[in-house]
């Protein structure tokens, strides 16, 4: 065991683990990456392309080495970073990327073939024979490709989502998030504290650095504790924001129970969307590394990554207490290693700094002006060789920290394609001053590293925040804190001949880079695609400032002339459960359910989703084994009968005002404002563009007050155009509006007893002929007393009205429908026999209104009235428009059994079946009851003029043609006796 | 992105339905002899300039009110937003 | 009266009601509503002595209450007048107004916590992107919530009641419930 003393671990509480079916003991407040330090295991994954053996190389989320298969069966989630993954009791977990054992993969024999794999392989390898691309080349990088796999099992968690708001948001709880969120709380502004770990500190957990004389810890504790108690503030942990959205919204996802063994009742993740006045930006800083030959072997890690685990994990990063442990650092920072490990007691082999002037900052070997130029261990480091003044000379060393000085996190800096700025004097970028509205950086993420820095750039932060949102100062006193200026050199990596690691997760080495110079992509976005540069799952979080340093040396430019990094949404991987939001299966989006569903579900209907609605599809008795046969009877009992079919999904809009008319009028094509009260128009709106747009009906309840209807499909899209048509176009008309839809359970009753039925139901309304005529409406009474509208449309042909009630009363409505119709043959039906029944009447529907049709191709050109202003009728009279010949016909097989397929198009008897000499198509087909065959309905050029005429409909796609003879549309009752009668 | 309600203040774009080019408003004049033309320019020709942008957007989840919301398209900085209606009566008050 | 028997809009024979710890969630069967709208160039009237409230906001009489809804137009609720002619009553006490019957347009449930404004203002937050605590007592506002249209009235501190279209009944139950049922894990 490497533990050292102190430490934020709970030694109290020890937690047992296994990795790859090993047991092992970690304590509460390990992560992964620490207990197995701890346990002295140091390989813990196999590289992406070369197989290489890796260890942990950082202590937080740019982790780019060590992943694994976190959890088993249901649960197993690949590529989870062990550094951030927080150890629980049971925890079960999996190296991946390798076949057989981690220490002996058999793929690690791609890196003998390295040299075939340099950046651009795959374009380069792969392009010739072509044959081999499907049958070689594809399958076999398919089984190597990718890291950790699937359960292939659906993910048995919940997920949430919800919405926070706030004046401050703050970015990272170390120092200077810590000092925002104080300075911002005590003035009263509502507060949002956001960390992605699992404790706040940021680096004061890792370092040993202490605020006024004491351990940092306390003045975290303390300051936690007032931040907790204040009401206006909201604390959260495991909480990464993950992207800058505008005008200050933010993507974040709290892991509520990742850390847990089972979420159990509750959720896995929750995604929130954070609504800010002001942000302040402390996200902190991500430390670099210095490429140089075999860098890549476990035990070599960040050197803060290496005080973290000794401060914050009492872990020695060795194997064993005897190894010692070496720092190669660019910077003075990197020292403090150094001075930290000692302390805890580690054997410090000494620190190896490029600078000729490093400093001493304590009793240890310093090499300066040397560099390590190579390492050895195949699974994890034994020894390093430290080159200076052309000298070179190998060490005994278990594990090696490097420093290439610190990247301040700017990434949601730059969401917004806000500019990164390069400052010289911490050779790093960071912020620009165009960034997202509202968004200060502070501290180590806006470049200010020491402890005192970033208190200070903290508060000065929440202090610009506050005054931006007119909110009372009160001054924070800040602890006593080091305030170092770090020296760093402008080192970037280790020239020499052994392959130099840049980006590990996607095996991008310096070599690499080189080669993308000379093949000319030399521009970032070339460099990154042609080399895979920082393209991996840790999106170059330690390598992409490392990779532009080593092209500018190779181009000769300075680093911001090279260019830039800039960064999109989001910070870290978000997973897609947590996107996808809890709901799932039926709950997937909202359903719509109609005023009769539970009555159709009683009765076994056969649902159909309509959008968002369900709709009854046909309702099979016993004894029918086809869902044909089941309609055939509901198609023909309404003919013959009566028939019952919900309705209420068509959309209503009541319309009121003393403009309504002439609002209406303007809406629809053809003339509304003369429809007399009490009476039922069929009204066709086009677009302005002169298609046509929607069909329903007009009913006219009292002089300024009109119930339109939509079809199903277009009731949201039409209400809003009405109001555009009356807020934009003519706000002077006195028109109100509202929808009523769901108000009204509205239910069709069809078939020559339908009058019959009705007069069994209605209170004391005449229905005869004279009375109620067909297109008549009437407020009424039904069943004793109960308030309902009476329409007398027919979609069927047949004899049929429309009855509302209020949508509570559409259960018992049907139900007593159906008890008092017996003798009656009263029958319900669905959305299939609807489409039957209007196909046989030939009456237009979605298929025909596809928004391609003109009034003209409807046969209703002569209904766009031209005595008035409406919206589509002068572009309907565009030539093209108006000369169409297309003419929406019906057609029959002259081979009575011969389906007819609707999307089949049309030909002249004997042409070719080219688009050129294409006459139209076919919108709607089913089987007639009615007829005894199938039927078709669609467009034909000229079509109106060639009734009797055999065409010929062809289908490609299946292979299908067939011979159809030309009819009109209205295979039932063309002259319309039965609906007037 | 959050929309300035000029009655309700900021609310989530999320509630709103965004249609486009607020010249959408000006429907041309039917009874022109040039009617046919206007109204394929009024149909067909919109503005889509990577810049300030006056666009129509209706708060459907919302109190149902068009807006003209005065938006640059690069940087999705919100400059104003006015009611649709008034607009328009202010705009038929001054012919 | 009729002799049909109506169903609830969970298509129940009386009103669901599910208590989830502080929460309790109760489907508000007996509300009467009718929108009620100017017409040009009209002052508001007072219908049953209500004031019509003012932009994002409700009002509240014994047995009455009113919301915004839009420029010139109110919701208006009548407590237990479900299954009278409310708009009828509303159109005779506003005769020069739009009256539209909505009743059954909608579906009504009240969350009332017996813990203050806490346990409401966070199902708030995993339910609606409203800031609850710009949303006080009298606030009332139509949003999106899991892609269904609702008004949202705040009937006091630790009382809201969400109304949304009432054929997606079933499913802002299961949003409503599956939220108030998280707060308690």
């Amino acid at each position: 065991m490497s533990r050292l003393q102190g430490g934020h671990i709970d030694r109290n509480a020890p937690l047992n683990f296994s990795f790859n079916g090993q047991c092992y003991q970690g304590y509460q407040g390990d992560t992964l990456a620490s207990a197995l330090l701890a346990n002295d295991v140091q390989l813990m994954g196999r590289s992406f392309k070369y197989h290489r053996p890796r260890g942990v190389f950082s202590a937080g989320s740019e982790e780019p080495n060590a992943m694994v298969e976190l959890r088993s069966g249901a649960r197993k989630e690949p590529n989870t970073r062990v550094t951030v993954t927080e150890l629980f009791e049971g925890l079960e977990a999996q190296s991946q990327n390798h076949i057989g054992p981690l220490n002996r993969d058999l793929l690690a024999v791609n890196d003998l073939f390295a040299p075939f794999f340099a950046a651009g392989f795959y374009y380069k390898t792969f392009m010739w024979p072509r044959a081999f691309w499907e049958k070689l080349y594809e399958p076999v990088i398919r089984s190597a490709a990718g890291l950790g796999r699937l359960s292939m099992e659906a993910d048995p968690d919940s997920y949430d989502r919800g919405f926070l708001h706030c004046d401050v948001l703050i970015i990272g709880g170390g120092a200077a998030g810590l000092a925002a969120a104080l300075t911002a709380a005590r003035a009263g502004a509502q507060v949002l504290l956001a960390d992605e770990d699992f404790q706040f500190g940021g680096r004061l957990s890792s370092e040993s650095h202490t605020l006024d004389g004491a351990s940092a810890s306390e003045w975290v504790g303390q300051t936690l504790a007032e931040l907790d108690a204040l009401p206006n503030v909201k604390l959260m942990t495991r909480t990464t924001v993950f992207g800058a959205y505008d005008h200050g919204v933010f993507g974040a996802v709290e892991r509520v129970s990742d850390h847990l063994a089972t979420p159990g009742e509750g959720v896995r993740q929750t995604l929130w969307r954070i609504t800010a006045k002001r942000t302040v930006l402390a996200a902190g800083a991500t430390e670099r590394h210095i490429p140089f030959a075999n860098n890549d072997r476990p035990g070599i890690m960040l050197a803060g990554a290496m005080r973290s685990y000794a401060n914050r994990w009492a872990v020695s990063p060795t194997r064993s207490d005897a190894d010692a442990v070496a720092i190669f650092a660019n910077n003075d920072d990197g020292h403090l290693t150094a001075l930290d490990l000692m302390a805890k007691g580690v054997n410090v082999l000494g620190v190896i700094d490029p600078r000729e002037d490093a400093p001493r900052l304590g009793n240890y070997d310093l090499f300066a002006g040397g560099v390590v130029s190579g390492t050895k261990g195949r699974l994890g480091l034994k020894s390093i060789q430290i080159t200076k003044n052309g000298q070179s000379q190998w060490h005994d060393c278990g594990a090696l920290g490097v420093s290439g000085g610190w990247n301040p996190n700017i990434h949601l800096s730059s969401h917004h394609r806000g500019r990164p700025v390069w400052d010289e004097s911490i050779l790093a970028f960071v912020p620009g001053k165009d960034g997202p509205a509202g968004l200060i950086p502070a501290g180590a993420a806006n470049g200010q590293g020491s402890t005192a820095a970033a208190l200070a750039g903290g508060k000065a932060a929440a202090q610009e925040a506050l005054g931006d949102l007119g909110l009372a100062i009160r001054d924070v006193v800040l602890p006593e804190a080091e305030d170092a200026e770090i020296a760093q050199a402008a080192f970037w990596h280790v020239p020499g001949k052994g392959r130099a690691w840049v980006d590990f997760q996607n095996d991008v080495t310096v070599k690499d880079i080189d080669l993308a110079h000379k093949e000319n992509m030399r521009p970032v976005e070339h460099l990154k695609r042609w080399t895979t540069l920082g393209m991996a799952t840790d999106q170059g979080k330690t390598a992409n400032i490392s990779a532009l340093a080593v092209m500018a040396e190779l181009t000769e430019k300075s680093i911001p002339e090279t260019g830039t990094t800039m960064f999109r949404p989001p910070y870290t991987g978000v997973s897609l459960g947590v996107l996808g939001g809890g709901d799932t299966g039926s709950n997937f989006r909202p359903r719509r359910l109609t005023p009769t569903h539970h009555w159709a579900a009683g009765l076994g209907a056969e649902f159909v989703e309509v959008g968002p609605w369900m709709r009854a599809q046909y309702f099979p008795k016993d004894g029918e084994s086809h869902w044909r046969e089941t309609v055939d009877r509901e198609v023909l009992a309404v003919r013959s009968g009566v028939g019952l079919c919900d309705v209420t999904t068509l959309g209503k809009v009541d319309v009121q005002g003393a403009d309504a008319g002439e609002f209406l009028n303007r809406l629809y094509a053809n003339m509304i404002a003369t429809l007399p009260v009490g009476k039922v128009r069929y009204g066709l709106m086009l677009r302005e563009d002169g298609h046509a747009y929607d069909d329903g009906t007009c009913a006219r309840l009292a002089e300024d007050h009109y119930v339109v209807t939509t079809t199903t499909a277009n009731a949201g899209p039409v209400y809003r155009n009405m109001e555009f048509a009356h807020q934009c176009l003519w706000p002077e008309l006195d028109v109100q509006m509202i929808s009523t839809t769901d108000a009204w359970a509205q239910v069709a009753v069809a078939g020559p007893n339908s009058r019959a039925l009705l007069e069994r139901i209605v209170d004391d309304l005449d229905l005869s002929n004279e009375a109620f005529p067909f297109m008549g409406c009437a407020e009424l009474t039904i069943c004793g007393g109960l308030r309902a509208r009476l329409f007398r449309i027919s979609f069927s042909g047949e004899l049929a009205y429309e009855l509302a009630v209020p949508a509570r009363y559409g259960h018992a409505l049907m139900q007593r429908l159906m008890d008092l119709g017996q003798d009656l043959g009263v029958t319900p039906y669905g959305t299939e026999t609807l489409g039957v029944l209007r196909i046989e009447k030939g009456h237009a529907a979605g298929a025909e209104l596809n928004g391609q049709t003109t009034p003209t191709m409807l046969g209703m050109d002569r209904m766009v009235s031209k005595k008035k202003d409406s919206i589509g009728a002068i572009m309907s009279r565009r030539e093209g428009l108006s000369e169409n010949t297309r003419r929406l016909i019906g057609l029959k097989p002259v081979d009575p059994d011969a389906p007819v397929v609707a999307g089949s198009h049309l030909f002249a008897k004997g042409a070719a079946q080219d688009t050129h000499s294409d006459q139209g198509w076919i919108t709607s087909a089913c089987f007639s009851p009615h007829l005894g065959c199938h039927i078709g309905l669609g467009y034909l050029e000229n079509g109106d003029t060639r009734l009797g005429e055999i065409i010929t409909a062809a289908n490609p796609l299946e292979g299908q043609e067939m011979q159809l003879e030309v009819v009109s549309a209205h295979f039932v009752d063309p002259e319309g006796g039965r609906l007037r009668d | 992105m959050l929309i300035p309600h000029p009655l309700l203040g900021l609310r989530d774009a999320q509630e709103f339905t965004y249609l486009g080019d607020a010249s959408l408003m000006d429907r041309p004049d039917p009874t022109l002899d040039n009617a046919e033309t206007a109204f394929c320019d009024y149909v067909f020709m919109r503005d889509n300039p990577a810049g300030v942008h006056r666009e129509l957007w209706f708060h459907e989840q919302g109190d149902r009110s068009w807006l003209v919301v005065t938006r640059n398209t690069i940087t999705h900085e919100i400059l104003g937003a006015e009611l649709a209606k008034d607009l328009k009566l202010n705009r038929k008050d001054a012919q | 009266m009729t002799d049909l028997t109506p169903i609830t809009a969970l298509g129940g024979t009386s009103a669901r009601v599910q208590k989830f710890g502080a929460l309790t969630i109760s489907e508000n069967t007996e509300l009467g509503l009718a929108s009620l709208s100017l017409r040009s160039g009209q002052a508001a009237p007072s219908p049953f002595g209500l004031i019509l409230p003012d932009i994002g906001r409700s009002s509240a009489i014994e047995g009455f209450a009113a919301f915004w809804t839009a420029t010139g137009q109110w919701m208006i609720e009548a407590d237990g007048q479900a299954d009278r002619d409310f708009a009828k009553a509303l159109k005779s006490e506003a005769p020069q107004c739009s009256v539209t019957e909505q009743t059954d347009g909608f579906v009504a449930f009240e969350i009332e916590s017996i813990d203050g404004a806490g346990p409401i203002n966070d199902v708030m937050a995993k339910l609606v992107n409203i800031d609850p605590l710009g949303f006080d007592e009298g606030s009332a506002l139509r949003t999106g919530l899991e892609h269904m249209s609702v008004f949202l009235v705040r009937r006091s501190a630790g009382h809201i009641a969400v109304i949304g279209m009432r054929t997606l009944a079933d499913s802002l139950w299961h949003a409503l419930s599956t939220a108030a049922a998280r707060q308690n894990t």
